[in-house]
């Protein structure tokens, strides 16, 4: 058996696990854990996208909260029911044609992407011929503008009262489907012609330039499909609470998909995952610490906070520690595991 | 790589697995923004909610255990709480939360797994709207907003009013929406509606063009800290006009912030105030029993808030007999009349807990209840 017919195999066997462990989680798992396992998902096809743009591609950006609104405002637009939407926009009646508009969910999570895709094309224009730092503060400025205006258009995004009641379709096959469907597409990229460019531009953006290669263009088309799938998750996030603000898409929520991008090592797929599931499993596993806790005699009241103050420290604790994240730019692939000696050699 | 990453997906899952106590106790959920942007309100909530508890520890004969979980001041926190909540720690009952945005999160999770919420003061109608699960123990705001609206026309005697609205506030702009619906119905003028943002500190452009309009009154549904900004740069621009704010200015803070420039402020806020006269005795014990507690923390309406959600929970499972979720439910939507801190509670059609609107004014830096005013919706 050679090696590519193996990997399919193992990897299709991996699938097949997922898929059974999903089905054993439906049945015999409770809500809240199913809820966190949800999460996971969602985290990492945030985490996968903005790996894409920064970890690949070398390219600061901040902007990922704006798209993520963008994603979750459509798709919440496009699942509400006609009835719920006239109920709920209290300060200006909705306006039409948003009012009609509906759509399946697969169908409304991609125009999520899209739409969110289309922004960051025109956002990507001017603002990546910005580099460093500078690219970094631009899409900043964006995200913020997003927000703003979403606040204000209240006749289509019902203001800072948010959504509430969107359907709640983004179940564990959903998530992970399209889990999937992000991993696979980032893999098939990276180890593509155009994954090498992309880290070309990041190593060393003036000698790709050199070899001819137009990085504008890979830069935009990069930028693109990371705020298509920050869309996608973005959408999946606000069915899965049910409820969307525009508050909620605040500074914030960049800084914590940045936060399991870096921890988990920046230009590391298996990073962005890994990171996703121990830093969204960690924040709730956590919570531990704030209940009383009796030792003994000794009755320890629950501080509130006390968990963020952990949580600190074990980010601290990496960073120190393994500067470059827990994978670096390292893949865990069936090739590393099997062949030694090919360790962090190419992936499927 | 998929199989290492499953692998490690199940461990990390099954290291999620926490202990459940199988005593006979009754289990009362509480989500509150202990930490964060509310944490002030979360807090004070919370130790009403206890003093609750301290008075009323048992049920039907059985022990009552509170389960205590922040969120944050962020709704995906608030909806993982309420989760955890139900699932994890099986309670009856959830008592939460300050925020209506957060309340909206955690609603959602309490209506589908079927356990009664009881908000303690989330006021936008969109928290309990369409919910058979979601009580709470405050009234809304449109109701406060024509409160204040019948307040200005009827006792005030004012028919010019703008408005300034914190636009990135679901609260302000809420109440900010049905003042000015009641105003007008009452046969009032909205002459200048200007925003601005939460967190701005400038606030000189919109009160110079306010100014211009000669309204007698400016009605500003901000939070404590703004409103005292707003009123302070007012002063100092000259308006005379008198200024009203909703009951998120009902804090002692204000008038530490504001100095004399807060002096004749009136705001609406829930029947209850540390210093009002006439009391009822319910109020009177409420009151000095905190002081026992916190010496040197005052009452506000918040802790009373806490305190009434978790008594209208108590009494829920009183009257029901039982301490099934669905009973309370039951008992909950037909609580009539009951006497809490803030006023006797008719839990309504919606959910909303009716009560009188309180009015406080400012005067030489007291905070005086000068009243209550019966809205005309």
């Amino acid at each position: 058996m050679n090696r590519k017919t193996r990997n399919l195999a193992l990897t299709g066997i991996a699938i097949a696990l997922l898929a059974f462990f999903i089905w054993w989680a439906q049945g015999n798992l409770d809500g809240y854990k199913i809820q966190v396992t949800n999460l996971v998902a969602v985290n990492a096809i945030l985490a996968l996208s903005l790996n894409l743009i920064y970890g690949f591609t070398g390219m600061f950006s901040l902007g990922h909260a704006g798209f993520m609104a963008l994603g979750a405002y459509v798709n919440a637009l496009l699942t509400l029911t006609q009835d719920q939407k006239t109920t709920m926009w209290i300060l200006d009646p909705i306006a039409w044609p948003f009012s009609v508009m509906h759509a399946p969910f697969f169908l409304s999570v991609v125009c999520a992407g899209l739409v969110a895709a289309f922004v960051a094309l025109l956002i990507a224009i001017p603002v990546l011929r910005l580099g460093g730092d500078y690219l970094g503060i631009a899409t900043l400025g964006f995200a913020e503008i997003i927000r703003v205006v979403l606040t204000n258009l209240s006749s289509i995004t019902n203001g800072a009262l948010g959504i509430k009641g969107i359907p709640g379709h983004a179940n564990l096959w959903w998530n992970y489907g399209w889990f999937l469907i992000t991993l696979f597409f980032m893999i098939r990229l990276i180890n593509s012609n155009f994954g090498s460019v992309l880290k070309a531009i990041r190593d060393d953006e003036i000698a790709a330039k050199n070899m001819g290669i137009n990085t504008f263009f890979y830069k935009v088309v990069s930028f693109t499909v990371g705020a298509f799938f920050a869309g996608v998750g973005g959408a999946l996030m606000g069915s899965l609470t049910t409820t969307i603000d525009p508050k909620m898409f605040s500074f914030a929520l960049t800084f914590n998909v940045l936060m399991f991008t870096v921890a988990g090592g920046l230009g590391s797929i298996t990073g962005s995952v890994i990171g996703s599931i121990v830093i969204t499993v960690l924040l709730e596993w956590l919570r531990i610490v704030e209940n009383p806790v009796t030792i003994g005699s000794f009755e320890i009241p629950g501080i509130p906070g006390m968990r963020m103050v952990l949580f600190s420290l074990a980010l601290i604790l990496i960073i120190l520690f393994r500067r470059e994240g827990i994978m670096g730019m390292k893949e865990i692939t069936w090739d590393g595991i099997f062949d030694r000696s090919k360790r962090g050699g190419k992936s499927e | 790589m998929k199989l290492s990453k499953v692998f490690l997906a199940v461990l990390l899952v099954f290291v999620l697995v926490g202990t459940a106590c199988a005593e006979d106790t009754i289990k009362i959920g509480v989500y509150n923004s202990l930490t964060g942007r509310t944490a002030f309100g979360g807090q004070l909530e919370l130790e009403g909610i206890q003093m609750a508890h301290q008075e009323v520890p048992e049920l039907l004969g059985k022990k009552v255990e509170l389960i205590v979980v922040d969120n944050k001041t962020d709704k995906v926190e608030a909806a993982n709480a309420v989760k955890r909540l139900t699932e994890r720690d099986k309670v009856v009952a959830v008592i939460g939360t300050y925020g209506s945005s957060l309340a909206m999160a955690g609603g959602e999770v309490a209506e589908a797994a079927k356990i009664p919420m009881m908000g303690t003061s989330c006021t936008n109608p969109l928290v309990t709207q369409g919910k058979m699960y979601v009580f709470r123990a405050c009234f809304i705001d449109p109701y406060q907003g024509a409160g204040a609206a019948t307040y200005a026309m009827k006792t005030l005697n004012m028919k010019k009013a703008a408005l300034l609205i914190d636009v990135a506030n679901d609260y302000s702009v809420g109440l900010a929406t049905f003042f000015k619906q009641s105003f007008k119905k009452l046969g009032g003028e909205i002459v200048s509606e200007l925003k601005y943002n939460s967190g701005d500190q400038d606030f000189t452009a919109q009160l110079t063009e306010i100014i211009s309009k000669k309204p007698e009154l400016l009605f500003i549904p901000a939070d404590f800290a703004e409103g005292a900004i707003i009123m302070k740069q007012a002063r100092e621009l000259g308006a005379e006009f008198q200024i009203m704010g909703g009951d998120a200015m009902d804090n002692p803070e204000l008038v530490k912030i504001g100095g004399d420039a807060v002096n004749g402020f009136i705001h609406t806020t829930f029947p209850y105030d540390a210093t009002m006269k006439d009391m009822s005795p319910l109020a009177a014990t409420f009151t000095e029993n905190w002081k026992k507690i916190h010496p040197d923390k005052a009452p506000n309406v918040n802790a009373a808030l806490g305190y009434d959600s978790y008594m209208l929970v108590a009494n829920a499972i009183k009257t029901a007999g039982s301490a099934e979720p669905d009973a309370i439910r039951a008992a909950l939507a037909q609580t009539k009349d009951f006497p809490g801190v803030t006023g006797n509670k008719t839990i309504n059609a919606t959910h909303d807990a009716e009560s009188p609107v309180g009015i406080i004014q400012i005067k030489d830096g007291q905070r005086v209840y000068v009243g209550e005013v019966s809205p005309e919706m």
